[in-house]
């Protein structure tokens, strides 16, 4: 009898334990909620009204949440501190947010699932190296080009890989779910034998090339600019693809609203030559950024 | 749903061969060291004890996915004579390396738990510690280590999901490349179902196991 007496009063201590766990964390995350001005109960509306809300208030509430995956070099990565979010989205971030008078929160989310955060509000808008696809453009709203890119090759300096056709038979390293591995992909069906291999990170598909484990790198050329500065003795971009990748804001679907904010934003941006000061000083050149003004309405 | 479901099966079997050649082979290889490293742990001499709890202290305070992370891309930056070519090599040594100091711990835990009787009776018999640990305490350790063998290979059986990070393909990054390239979290529903019928399928093995070396108990 003790002994059930006794255990009859630690289930009811548990399940104290669980309801006040329960309680505290509901009512933290009722807090972080307030916090990020994310609104769950407009999900449940319908999707205009709920997009108009949401961006609606954003502007109000003064602060701009951006999306990154923290950990594409040069374009966003984290200072050797390893907490200071650096690099070329950050910076135009940061830009942005300035002109349009809001206060910049950058969101660090993993490349996977990058996409889905946005469509639940978990930030504003993605300002991280996304290129315009036509999938993405048929369920996000997206930005007219900031920077254009094009898939490169990336081989050491003694390889004898000239073009995308003599990956025949090598190994060559990506970063999975990326346009890079896409154009791979595409390659790989229409007949080009070579044996992809697919990482999280674009700094890993590097150390496999460092480690001479692959014969190549394919990956965007404003990454590998970075990767060349660095080792630029060591590597030479080989290829690049002739369709220029256009990179753009990717916002949640209906939301007209802050979209058009953000194109006076980046409008003003070209016009006062931040984005020409910007791609000077991340790739060396304003050919990145040629007659990307237009699409916000610049001459 | 179902016609989906089976659309993704030749994938998803795929990625589960992967998980569990990798499961397999790393618990059978890491419980042979294991062994060594449970009686170096518990040997008097400090030579041999030293290295072996260092070892065990090593592995089992590292985070998994750091050790995967370092034996691939770490090694041939510390030394270009330390590239392992093959990625799935390098996993199987991480598992390998990894799951013998948990299993170590395990086989240290059941030769302790055998009363100190035994060990006695077979001083008085004039048995050398070789033969007392061959022929009396092992035996009787091992139906005591199935249930955590047991246990530490259903634990391997999901670590295997980080092998992703060195890109190789297992059940779990099959089941994420699938679901970013159709756009649909269901995936996971079948995926999950066949990690839960691989985990019924060893564990119905390892209680039959159990049930074999319990003859004498």
């Amino acid at each position: 009898m003790k002994k059930r007496i006794l255990s009859a009063a630690l289930a009811a201590m548990m399940t104290a334990a669980m309801l006040v766990g329960c309680g505290s964390s509901s009512s933290s995350s009722e807090s972080t909620e307030a916090a990020t001005q994310t609104e769950e109960s407009t999900e449940a509306e319908t999707s205009s009204e709920a997009a108009e809300e949401s961006s609606d208030y954003t502007i109000e509430s003064g602060v701009l949440m951006v999306g990154m995956e923290i950990g594409y070099p040069p374009m966003e990565y984290f200072d050797e501190d390893g907490a200071t979010p650096i690099g070329y989205d950050v910076e135009v971030a940061t830009a942005l947010a300035e002109v349009l008078g809001l206060e910049l929160e950058i969101v660090d989310t993993a490349w996977d699932g990058i996409f889905a955060g946005v469509t639940t509000d978990k930030y504003d808008c993605i300002i991280s190296c996304v290129s315009y696809t036509e999938d993405r453009d048929n369920n996000y709203l997206l930005s007219s080009p900031y920077v254009a890119n094009a898939p490169v090759i990336v081989v050491p300096n003694d390889s004898e890989i000239a073009d995308i056709m003599d990956l025949e038979g090598m190994a060559v390293a990506v970063q999975m779910e990326t346009t890079a591995d896409y154009l791979i992909q595409e390659y790989i069906e229409n007949g080009l034998d070579t044996d992809l291999r697919q990482y999280e990170k674009v700094i890993n598909a590097f150390d496999e090339i460092k480690a001479g484990r692959v014969d190549a790198v394919c990956t965007d050329s404003v990454v590998a600019s970075y990767y060349l500065g660095d080792e630029a003795t060591n590597y030479k971009t080989v290829w690049q693809s002739d369709e220029k990748e256009p990179i753009v804001i990717c916002m949640k679907q209906g939301n007209e609203a802050l979209a058009e904010k953000i194109n006076e934003g980046m409008a003003e941006l070209f016009e006062n030559g931040t984005m020409a000061e910007l791609a000077v000083k991340y790739f060396g050149t304003e050919d990145v950024i040629e007659g990307l003004a237009e699409g916000f309405g610049v001459e | 749903m179902i016609e989906k479901i089976i659309r993704w099966m030749p994938q998803l079997l795929n990625g589960a061969r992967t998980t569990i050649i990798i499961t397999i082979i790393s618990v059978s290889i890491g419980l042979v060291l294991a062994v060594f490293l449970a009686l170096g742990k518990m040997s008097r001499h400090k030579i041999l004890s030293a290295p072996c709890s260092a070892y065990i202290f090593f592995f089992r305070g590292t985070p998994l996915l750091m050790q995967i992370y370092f034996i691939y891309f770490g090694l041939p930056q510390l030394n270009p004579a330390l590239t392992i070519r093959s990625a799935f090599v390098a996993a199987l040594i991480a598992y390998v390396l990894n799951t013998a100091a948990y299993l170590a711990e395990n086989i240290r835990a059941g030769i302790q738990s055998i009363d100190k009787g035994q060990f006695e009776a077979a001083k008085a018999l004039g048995l050398t510690y070789g033969q007392t640990m061959r022929l009396v305490i092992i035996p009787q350790t091992v139906r005591r280590l199935i249930p955590p063998v047991g246990n530490e290979f259903i634990m391997v059986l999901k670590d295997v999901s980080l092998v992703a990070i060195i890109g190789l393909t297992d059940l779990t990054k099959v089941t994420r490349a699938i679901s970013s390239s159709s756009a649909t979290a269901l995936v996971y529903i079948p995926a999950m179902i066949l990690y839960l019928i691989i985990t019924a399928f060893f564990t119905f093995i390892f209680n039959k196991l159990e049930n074999k070396y319990s003859v004498y108990q």
